[in-house]
């Protein structure tokens, strides 16, 4: 599947408008449109790309992804010469699409460091670029309402569309014209394959929360392998969140919640057995879930929950939380 | 007729019997073969898998590779032997013919002496042989894993095998399977419908899975197949291909007697991942620092604090493992240069005559480097020891502050596809070195006991001089494989 040259130019062009656009601060800020940003459906979690990846957590450069969480100590630096931040990032989107959950967390966690992470290209640069958008929209906002001069045209939102072939019927504007709690300047993405380079990004129990929405479901029996919820891989999650911590998931393929629950061994033939994750992780039950905005977001803000709702599909949502570290045996 | 080169010894381990008398062995493996030898005399004592029974003569294509040593025939042209053609169904555990494999390229000897652990290629098995007093060997049990393994460890106890796999998974298996016949846990019958129904598919990348999967169903739809006939358990998986594993036991500090044990695993993209055992789902921690491929976790019995590591990075990381923490970085090259890529093959610790010795090999060298390991964990670099072909592999003496190297007599030194114009004779299958005594830098002699003569002199099997392309093409794939862990960039979506 290639794209014709006219097109792709078209596409290029658009792109680097919008990024050049994100940035300005002067005038109506667009916010990013989707159908110059599509992408092959999947990257194999399996082969190399050429992604960047810190060597270790402690040389991640945050700085450039939170520039309003910078430690003003110039001094403060860490392994790789980069400036550090106040504070880690915490929460993590993994698989994070187009970036629906994390804008819809932003001002419930104002405080809060948010990323996302993904593997294909295109989708990360519109996460990049919707987020700049935002932020430069709440700047213009935040200015305009204390020097009160002549007030900047609103903002113009644009229409999420899908990542489907099908047009959206029902694109809404997603940003009010209102200051929004921490102006999206906790929140950030960068293309990655989780499956492979989690490690590189976070210490040990340095998460409290770690969402996995509407995941690939890899049907096929032979890819289950590409699942990136899987015993290894809940693991190497486990050793990023803190005790305490939650792993959210939603999926709407029943057969891959009840995958979930099995590799959480809430389920299946190693459901009474200790041991396994089971040492680790417990459900979070119902009425604990009633109460967490989180779930709610998670349902009704990422792109995927939109096309469920829409196509009147279930939503399946599990939540798990990470518990101490057993005592080693005696 | 040119005379044959000799097909060199891939896998090199020492033995030691603990019984009455103290009896000491040297195995190798070389094609499909493993050899024992007395490791006194040098003296060959057995061959394994043993030569063909007469009952199996008729069977022509068998006795191609099975006549010993004055072998004229590649034992490693791939013969496909169908189940029908291997003769009688129950073949006795002895005479396990090397049929369905070309070559061993790991080989894990049991700390008591009594156990060889081997890998054969081809057929992905786990073989565990017995090595009796008189030096030959018998197979116990053979275990074909689901991938193909790359490494193997003992837990300390000598009692499980931990087996990695390309893919990534880490398995322990028992060393000696009980003797009830294995029963594979039930699995809950679960509804083999799809996963999916249209009512959850709402986009074209969900709908192209789905018809994936109904497509996929209609032959074969369980999943997690678990088809494994023997005692097996899933300790870890790796997402990045795995490339070696290693277990240490360590006491702890505070808590006199207490010992706690450790799985680290290394992986072609630059992870080295520390996890409990056997709860190996607990992370304790990572050792990221390596911006290649890693290929080798060396962690000494004599400081099991420490770890040495290496791979397609031009230097070592001496790590205190438990923290993740780097000690030192040992450059590996004289001069860094751009073109050279460098791939660390083997790291080997001993302790001789109270100092305690790195010995690190890389892919396609001759020099085989030494180190002092410091009591504060840092690598004092020493004289290296150049060889007459490229190291292989290393067996260590401890007793005898002895070496044997296994090198390449069929390359030219350095290069790991060039092969020599002729062989010599005899062939150098093995060197070996002994610590000078009395000396205050590690100092080395050449042995030139009959250990060496007769190891040499006895060959292993022949490869005709004017063997053609492809034939050593696949010969230097068998033995340098290492190179193509290296990640070529540019292939990307
Ligand atoms: C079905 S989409 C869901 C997107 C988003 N979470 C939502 O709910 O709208 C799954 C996303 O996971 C991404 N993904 C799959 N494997 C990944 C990996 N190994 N690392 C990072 N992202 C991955 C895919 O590219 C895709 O965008």
């Amino acid at each position: 599947m290639s794209t014709p040259p006219a097109k792709r130019q078209k596409r290029d062009q658009y792109r680097k408008r919008a990024a050049a656009a994100a940035n300005e601060d002067t005038g109506k800020v667009k916010l990013p449109q989707k159908k110059f940003y599509r992408q092959r459906a999947h990257a194999n979690p399996f082969s190399d790309h050429q992604l960047d990846y810190p060597l270790s957590p402690a040389h991640m450069d945050w700085s450039s992804h939170y520039p309003a969480f910078v430690n003003p100590d110039p001094e403060q630096k860490n392994l790789a010469g980069a400036r550090k931040l106040l504070k880690d990032v915490e929460v993590v989107d993994i698989g994070c699409g187009f970036g629906g959950l994390l804008v819809g967390l932003a001002p419930l966690l104002p405080e809060t460091l948010m990323l996302g992470m993904e593997i294909r290209t295109q989708v990360i640069e519109y996460v990049e670029n919707r987020i700049q958008a935002l932020r430069t929209q709440q700047n213009q906002l935040k200015n305009s309402s204390t020097t009160a001069s002549e007030s900047p045209a609103p903002a113009i939102p644009a229409e999420p569309a899908t990542d489907g072939a099908s047009p959206d019927a029902a694109s809404t504007p997603e940003t009010s014209n209102s200051p929004v709690p921490g102006g999206y300047q906790n929140i950030s993405a960068l293309r990655s394959n989780t499956m492979k380079f989690f490690p590189n990004f976070f210490g040990k129990q340095q998460l409290s929360k770690i969402f996995i929405c509407f995941p690939d479901p890899h049907f096929k029996a032979k890819k289950h392998k590409a699942r990136i919820i899987s015993e290894n891989l809940n693991a190497e999650y486990a050793y990023a969140l803190k005790p305490g911590g939650l792993l959210y998931t939603i999926t709407d393929v029943e057969e891959y919640h009840h995958w979930v629950l099995r590799h959480f061994r809430e389920e299946g033939e190693h459901e009474a057995s200790e041991g396994g994750v089971k040492d680790l992780f417990e459900r979070v039950s119902e009425e604990e879930l009633a109460s967490d905005p989180c779930v709610e977001v998670m349902r009704e803000s990422t792109e995927e929950g939109k096309k469920v709702t829409r196509n009147k599909g279930n939503k399946y949502v599990a939540v798990f939380r990470r518990k101490a570290d057993p005592e080693w045996p005696a | 007729m040119a005379a044959n080169f000799q097909l060199p010894l891939q896998c090199l381990q020492y033995l030691e019997k603990r019984g009455a008398e103290s009896q000491r062995f040297l195995i190798a493996s070389s094609g499909g073969k493993i050899y024992s030898y007395a490791a006194e005399t040098g003296q060959r004592l057995s061959s394994w898998p043993q030569d063909v029974d007469a009952s199996n003569a008729n069977n022509s294509k068998a006795t191609e590779t099975e006549t010993g040593s004055e072998d004229q025939a590649p034992p490693e042209k791939k013969r496909k032997v169908s189940p029908s053609e291997e003769g009688p169904a129950e073949t006795s555990k002895s005479t396990v013919k090397a049929s369905t494999w070309s070559s061993i390229p790991c080989l894990v000897a049991h700390s008591n002496g009594d156990y060889v652990i081997a890998l054969t290629a081809e057929d992905k098995c786990v073989r565990v042989l017995r090595l009796k007093d008189d030096g030959t060997l018998e197979q116990l049990s053979e275990r074909c894993m689901p991938k193909r393994p790359c490494s193997i460890a003992l837990t300390d106890d000598g009692n499980t095998i931990l087996c990695g796999d390309k893919f990534g998974d880490v398995y322990s298996l028992p060393l000696l399977p009980g003797n009830e016949p294995y029963v594979a846990p039930k699995l809950p019958n679960r509804p083999k419908v799809p996963s999916a129904t249209p009512l959850t598919v709402h986009s074209k990348r969900n709908l192209e899975s789905l018809e994936q999967q109904l497509r996929y169903s209609q032959k074969n739809s369980t999943e997690e197949k678990n088809s494994l006939n023997f005692q097996h358990q899933l300790l870890l998986g790796h997402v990045s291909l795995l490339t070696d594993v290693a277990f240490v036991t360590v006491p702890q500090d505070d808590n006199f007697g207490k010992k706690r044990s450790y799985i680290l695993t290394g992986d072609r993209d630059e992870h080295i991942r520390v996890s409990r055992y056997p709860q190996a789902h607990i992370i304790e921690g990572y050792c990221l620092g390596h911006t290649a491929f890693v290929t080798k976790l060396c962690i000494p019995q004599y400081a099991p604090g420490y770890l040495i590591s290496g791979g397609g990075d031009d230097y070592l990381l001496v790590w205190k493992w438990s923290e993740g923490r780097i000690l030192q970085k040992v450059p590996l090259v004289k001069q860094e240069s751009e073109t050279t890529q460098v791939t660390v093959r083997g790291i080997w610790a001993t302790s001789i005559g109270g100092s305690n010795i790195v010995l690190v090999a890389l892919e396609g060298s001759s020099n085989l480097q030494c180190f002092v390991l410091g009591s504060d964990g840092t690598l004092k670099p020493q004289d290296p020891i150049e060889m007459s072909g490229n190291v292989l592999d290393v067996a260590i003496m401890e007793k005898d502050s002895t070496i044997v190297v296994s090198v390449d007599c069929i390359r030219e030194k350095g290069s790991t596809h060039e092969w020599r114009a002729s062989p010599t004779s005899p062939s150098n299958l093995i060197e070996s070195f002994r610590v000078k005594p009395g000396t205050e830098n590690l100092e080395w002699e050449p042995v030139t006991e009959s250990l060496v003569t007769n190891i040499n002199m006895g060959g292993s099997s022949g490869i005709p001089a004017d063997a053609d392309t492809k034939q050593r093409k696949e010969l230097n794939d068998v033995l340098y494989s290492l190179g193509n862990l290296r990640k070529k960039h540019g292939e990307d979506d």
